[in-house]
């Protein structure tokens, strides 16, 4: 008789503690250090709470005192600038203690500094590779218009949405093929099969194969132990190949069947691309009778040899295997990504989206015709724009009430209609205007016409010099930051958003005052006729009104 | 039968060639060609000046130019460029391709060509596609072709029509009578017309877009469709006819031509055929005596028409021809039924008779193997059944099941099978044999009778197309040996030529593994291929090669049964797992939908990075249609020598019939055979410059001179001396270098000059020397 020893290894679920060193001192104190998975700490004798506690991103370095002294040390350097000395005080172990948490840290401290430093670097990095940025950053903060923070803060809340998103769902870890293979049995030598399962093993059946999972749901602890639902398990057929002869009595034949059923409804489902699509390969024309191919009898199934009933089994279940287990590491990427279908299709942009993207069929098949190397460099992968609302794109932020703008489809539309009439054009030749008449329209057009006497703007180019140009852009990038940081405050529903309007408009103030002002006088200076900050100046005017309204109402709630 | 209208015509193109503004305009020997990119391969280059030759011959031609190296644009630029050039000359190009994919891919390629040749409004193009499940117009609850066939015919056939003349409330076809009344008089817009297009164009305008297709093929200038159009009599007759002398007729994929010739006349008959035709037949008969109660005068008509030999004046309605004549056009004898099956009772008396003798043929206990004047022979000395009658049969069937007026003939097909292997029976006497089986070979105990009647010369099918077209062109990847092509098919080219594929990097590997690292030989010999050291050898192979072959693998099984064996004794010396922590394993199963969706999931693990091995079987479906680019098939294992499986009885006929016919032993017919599987197989994972790819022979059969000269010169060319009889772990390593090379970024501009040129590199007088030492000609 075998029996089925099965050991289940549960993972701590609190903080993994990597070290314990008892007998530690600090400040002259006895007590335990504790190194743990994102944190040193030490606790004193006979306590059970933390007096140190350090993240080991707050530590700079660590120091130990040198060999063939008296005293055990370890130095913990903050940060900050504080430090913390630990003394190891067991006489025979204190520098093996000692050595082992040097070691440990050396290994942790590592991976947390760069944690630390990577806002700093990210932030370095940012100003390096955006020059704009780099330049928008000299203007205000270097010249000391807003601060360094209140110039990151929205920065890299737009970054971080990135960054949260990539940590929060943290990439799943696939399952590995093999899993089932991990537990090889083996022989304990007296007769037995010792299977030893993990959380990570037991994890990987339930995603691989649900019903499994359905089955523990509903038999343990009810019906079975934990221990007793596996050991059935590594006895059914279910997890033995010659699946084929699941006994009744077995709780697994239902899932055998399950996964038949499963099997079964992928292959109805069909597949997507049909390049691979086997069945629509063939443009058949041979009809039943005809060709050399031995026709396929119907009594083929049964007289097959128990062997190659179960040698086909073996293939089938692979195949499903295969298929769970990549199901199984695509399961929860898939599942925003459809969510997201979902929303673009309630609000209307399905059709949109639709429309602009090529079938995958056609997808394939240019995929499958292309010859990169033979196209020219001219060809460049264009990307599509994927719009959450067209319309908006196309008419940008028009206010709401104007109610006749034209959808998308109306557009499409009118296209094809305009196109359909333009190739149905015929110049009515016997009604044209004279040639004459049609020379001046053409030259009153022409640049230097009567007609073209207003654009000035290509002169402006010429006018005034490249320097100032480039300084005109700066200060144009630099208040066009500080107007973003201003409207972003409203509406105005925090006290923490009142506190940043009213900064925002002193920094708007001081930006005019030391930015705006000097170079409309050296523009004055240069006699430049044209007045270049206009425009500059009432995007400032618009703010201030806007806050002096905002102001207003507010006194008047208050009174 | 039912003639295969359902799956008719792929496309046909009409181009009206005028101004053509192109990226690059070659001169070819003297011819300006338009090619719609701004580079071009050499080997393009020197396939278009062979393609030249043989059009200005007006002879046939065998071209062999690996896969990825642009043949289709190459042919299709050329040849559309001469249409222009001489429109006299080439007025139409038919282009055959095998399977629905590539026929699709080939459409496009004509799309990007047309697209990119043409901004003049001027020009004038039509494409068109068809597929007779257009018919789908009208009928669109029928899912199957037949009965979509059978619908049709029962609104479209003449008497039909001719009723609803008297009695409107007849229903007919819409859509026919739509087209028919105006659809021919109006031209079809020029343009490209895919399969969707036609029946867009059709519902438009309210015709049929099948008839439409069917008429439209004739004026088109370029037809895309499939092999069997052109090689089955049955529906070639019926599509095909018409085509102009002066066409150019491609086959490309062509290296399983023959089998797609023999296919096509050959004819299985089993115990429930016969069955269905005896209720057939009954049918007919009670038919047949109701009608003469009713309207003997029909009988009688048909029987004076029957008389005078003038079927063909009645044939000639395009509705009607749903039955056509399974033998090759200028067999069928023009002249008047025989008296002994002219009338209707007769004829089905005759049938019977027929029907009686071969179920009695069919109840023997033993293997036989006859030739058809044999057959004959004791046919007639049995049941005293003719020779003549019997050529008969098909012509006659059809004429009574017209007469009879019976709509839906989609019941019929079981005697229609039996009418026409009649007919072909007694119209060659030589190429053919027949077999009677009592069983299948692996099951000697159920009795399962089948009479096969097969074909065992590729030429009879093909000689047509070769008589009657001016230029043949037999294309592939994979035509090695190339002189063997010629003679199994019985032509003589003008043309035979092998084109390597110019390469910056050799981005291909080839490999023969002879040995496992315990020395054993490996190989899948029948003596040793249960042999347990082989099996754990290849194995080890597999699982060696998973851990250094990134994303896809596909292995290839000399045969389905024996990849049954190897997986499940792998799966029991626990090979597959160790693989599986390498890779996820998808398996080819003998089930289609199972198939595809594993190799779907196999793309789909290839494709997020987890890596794949697909087994698969060599002449299966996959080894014949599915292409693996790029990560898709970094590694492809052919595991044995693909040879087919000998001991058919089949097969020995063909041999046979082979060595006294063509002078082919038997052992170079099966060499060549394996090894143009072996090449399609090794040759699905390169599919251009770009890609790269390990190619493991494992059998140290491949070493021998004989199976290595038969492999295509793409190939062998880079097989060196020193990959001849590897050990697992020599091939190991070699591919680990290769990979690891070829793993480095590959620009334009590394190919540029050796193995992609611009014009000016192309006209430079050393280029050009060059050139002409691609084209290898046989």
């Amino acid at each position: 008789m075998h029996y089925i020893n099965i050991i289940i290894t549960m993972a701590s679920l609190s903080e993994e503690v990597l070290l314990v060193v008892k007998r530690v001192r600090q400040r002259k104190q006895d007590g335990t250090l504790y190194l743990m998975a994102e944190r040193i700490a030490w606790g004193p004798e006979g306590k059970d709470r933390f007096t140190v506690s350090h993240l080991y991103a707050d530590i700079r370095c660590q120091k130990i005192s040198p060999d063939g002294k008296a005293k055990i040390q370890l130095q913990l350097v903050l940060h900050t600038g504080e430090s913390t000395t630990f003394h190891f005080s067991n006489e025979s172990t204190a520098l093996k203690d000692r050595d082992v948490a040097k070691e440990l840290l050396q290994q942790l401290l590592p991976k947390f500094k760069k944690k630390a430093n990577k806002e700093l670097e990210e932030k370095n990095r940012m100003l390096q590779e955006d020059p704009v940025l780099f330049q928008l950053y000299k203007d205000l903060v270097v010249s000391q218009v807003i601060s360094a923070e209140e110039f990151w803060a929205n920065r890299l809340s737009l970054n971080s949405v990135e960054h949260s998103l990539s940590n929060n769902n943290k990439q799943e870890v696939g399952i590995s093929a093999a899993f089932l293979a991990d537990i090889r049995p083996q022989t304990d030598g007296c007769n037995g099969l010792r299977y030893n399962l993990t959380t990570d093993i037991i994890e990987s059946i339930f995603r691989t194969y649900p019903t499994v999972k359905q089955k523990y749901a509903e038999n343990v602890p009810h019906n079975m132990t934990e221990k007793e639902f596996w050991t059935r398990f590594f006895q059914s057929h279910y997890f033995h190949r010659d699946r084929i002869n699941t006994g009744l009595q077995d709780i697994f034949s239902e899932c055998a069947k399950e996964d038949e059923k499963g099997l079964k409804s992928m292959v109805t489902q069909g597949v997507k691309n049909p390049m691979v699509d086997l069945l629509s390969l063939e443009d058949k024309t041979l009809d039943e009778g005809y060709g050399t191919a031995t026709v396929p009898t119907t009594s083929n199934s049964s007289n097959k040899s128990l062997r190659e009933n179960s040698n086909s089994a073996i293939i089938k279940r692979f195949n499903h295997h295969s298929a769970m287990v990549l199901a199984a590491g695509l399961r929860k990427a898939e599942a925003p990504s459809d969510q997201a279908s979902e929303t673009s299709s309630t609000d209307g942009n399905s059709r949109d989206s639709d429309l602009f993207q090529p079938p995958l069929k056609k997808v394939k098949l240019q995929e499958a015709i292309e010859y990169d190397d033979l196209q020219g460099d001219s060809v460049r992968k264009t990307i599509s724009l994927n719009l959450k609302k067209s319309d908006r794109y196309s008419h940008g932020p028009i206010p709401l009430q104007s109610q006749h703008y034209s959808t998308s489809q109306d557009i499409i539309n009118s296209i094809s209609i305009i196109q359909h009439e333009m190739r149905s054009y015929k110049p009515r030749l016997t009604q044209v205007m004279s040639s004459s008449a049609a020379s001046s329209a053409i030259t009153a057009l022409s640049p230097g016409g009567v007609l073209m006497q207003g654009g000035g703007q290509q002169t402006i180019n010429q006018l005034v010099p490249t320097d100032v140009q480039s300084e005109l852009k700066h200060l144009y990038t630099a208040a066009g930051e500080l107007l973003r940081h201003f409207w972003s405050c409203f509406p105005v529903s925090t006290p923490f958003l009142e506190e940043k309007v009213v900064k925002m408009k002193s920094n708007l103030e001081k930006f005019q005052m030391t930015k705006l002002r000097p170079f409309q006088e050296k523009i004055q200076r240069q006699y430049l006729s044209t007045n270049l900050t206009g425009h500059l100046e009432e995007m400032l005017q618009a703010a201030y009104n806007k806050f002096q309204a905002w102001q207003t109402r507010r006194m008047m709630r208050k009174t | 039968m039912i003639p295969k209208l359902c799956y008719f015509l792929k496309l046909l193109v009409f181009i009206i060639l005028n101004n053509l503004i192109l990226k690059l305009k070659l001169n070819i020997d003297g011819l300006l060609v338009y090619f719609p990119y701004d580079y071009i391969y050499p080997e393009q280059y020197s396939y278009m000046l062979e393609l030249k030759r043989t059009l200005d011959a007006k002879g046939h031609g065998v071209l062999e130019m690996p896969s990825g190296t642009g043949k289709t644009i190459s042919l299709l630029s050329l040849i559309v460029a001469y249409q222009k050039a001489y429109p006299l000359e080439v007025t139409k190009l038919v282009y055959c391709s095998r399977t629905v994919p590539e026929i699709e891919k080939v459409f496009n390629i004509i799309y990007i060509f047309i697209t990119h040749c043409i901004i003049n409004s001027y020009f004038k193009i039509a494409f068109q596609i068809h597929f007779s499940s257009v018919k789908y117009l009208s009928f669109l609850a029928l899912r199957f072709g037949k009965e979509v066939d059978g619908k049709c015919h029962s609104l479209t056939a003449s008497y039909i029509r001719a009723q609803h003349h008297s009695n409107p409330s007849q229903p007919v076809c819409q859509f026919y009578e739509e087209f028919d009344a105006v659809g021919r008089q109006v031209p079809i817009p020029p343009g490209i017309y895919n399969l969707d297009d036609l029946k867009d164009f059709g519902r438009r305008k309210g015709w049929c877009p099948y008839f439409l297709a069917r008429y439209a093929i004739l004026h088109a200038n370029i037809v895309v469709y499939s092999y069997h159009y052109l090689l089955d009599p049955k529906i070639a007759d019926l599509v095909s006819k018409e085509l102009a002398k002066k066409s150019v007729v491609v086959f490309d994929e062509a290296h399983n031509i023959d089998n797609v010739c023999i296919d096509s006349m050959s004819v299985n008959i089993t115990r429930r055929t016969l069955d269905r035709c005896q209720t057939n037949v009954e049918t007919l008969q009670n038919t047949i005596s109701r009608i003469k109660e009713t309207d003997a005068a029909k009988l009688r008509e048909e029987y004076s028409r029957l008389v005078e030999g003038l079927k063909e004046a009645n044939v000639a309605r395009e509705t009607d021809m749903y039955l056509s004549n399974p033998v090759l056009p200028d067999e069928i004898l023009q002249e008047a039924v025989p008296g002994s099956i002219r009338t209707a009772e007769h004829f089905v008396g005759f049938m019977k008779r027929f029907l009686e003798y071969l179920k009695a043929r069919l109840r023997i206990h033993h293997v036989v193997q006859e030739s058809a004047p044999q057959f004959l022979k004791d046919i007639y000395e049995k049941v005293c059944i003719d020779r003549k009658p019997l050529r008969f049969c098909a012509e006659r069937l059809r004429s009574l099941l017209r007469t009879l007026e019976i709509a839906d003939i989609a019941d019929f097909s079981a005697i229609t099978l039996i009418s026409h292997f009649a007919t072909l029976v007694s119209t060659y006497s030589k190429g053919f044999t027949i077999i009677i089986e009592p069983f299948e070979d692996r099951t000697p105990t159920i009795a399962n009778p089948v009479l096969h009647f097969s074909c065992m010369d590729p030429s009879i099918a093909i000689k047509p197309v070769f008589g009657r077209f001016q230029s043949v062109i037999i294309t592939s990847g994979t035509l090695s040996p190339l002189d063997i092509y010629p003679r199994i098919l019985d032509f003589r080219p003008v043309t035979v030529a092998s084109f390597t594929m110019t390469l910056a990097r050799t981005c291909l590997c080839p490999l023969i593994v002879g040995r496992g690292n315990d020395q054993v030989a490996m190989t899948s010999k029948f003596e040793t291929r249960e042999d347990f050291a082989v099996i754990r050898n290849y194995g080890n192979l597999l699982l060696e090669m998973s851990a250094i072959v990134p994303d896809g693998i596909v292995a290839f099984f000399t045969s389905y049964i024996y990849m049954e064996n190897i997986v499940a004794s792998w799966y029991e010396q626990g090979i597959l797992e160790n693989i599986q922590r390498n890779k996820l394993i998808f398996i080819e199963t003998q089930d289609a939908a199972e198939t595809s969706m594993a190799l779907e999931k196999y793309q789909e693990a290839c494709e997020n990075g987890r890596g794949a091995i697909l087994l698969s079987v060599a002449r299966g479906k996959v080894s014949e249609g599915i292409d693996f680019v790029h990560h898709y098939g970094r590694a492809v294992i052919m595991f044995g020598v693909p040879y087919v499986y000998t001991q058919s009885r089949i097969l020995k006929a063909r041999l046979e019939y082979l060595r006294d016919q063509f002078q082919i032993r038997e052992n170079d017919f099966l060499t060549f055979d394996a090894m143009r599987h072996a090449a399609q197989c090794v040759g699905r994972a390169i599919r251009g410059k770009t890609d790269y790819g390990l190619m493991i022979f494992a059998d140290k059969r491949y070493a021998r001179a004989d199976k290595r000269g038969k492999l295509p010169r793409w190939i062998q060319e880079h097989l060196t001396d020193g990959s001849l009889n590897l050990t697992i772990d020599e091939t190991v390593q070699l591919g680990k270098h290769f990979l690891r090379q070829m793993a480095q970024p590959f620009r334009q501009e590394d190919q540029l000059g050796l193995s992609l040129l611009t014009l000016e590199q192309l006209q430079s007088e050393d280029m050009l020397q060059k050139i002409a030492q691609i084209a290898q000609q046989a």
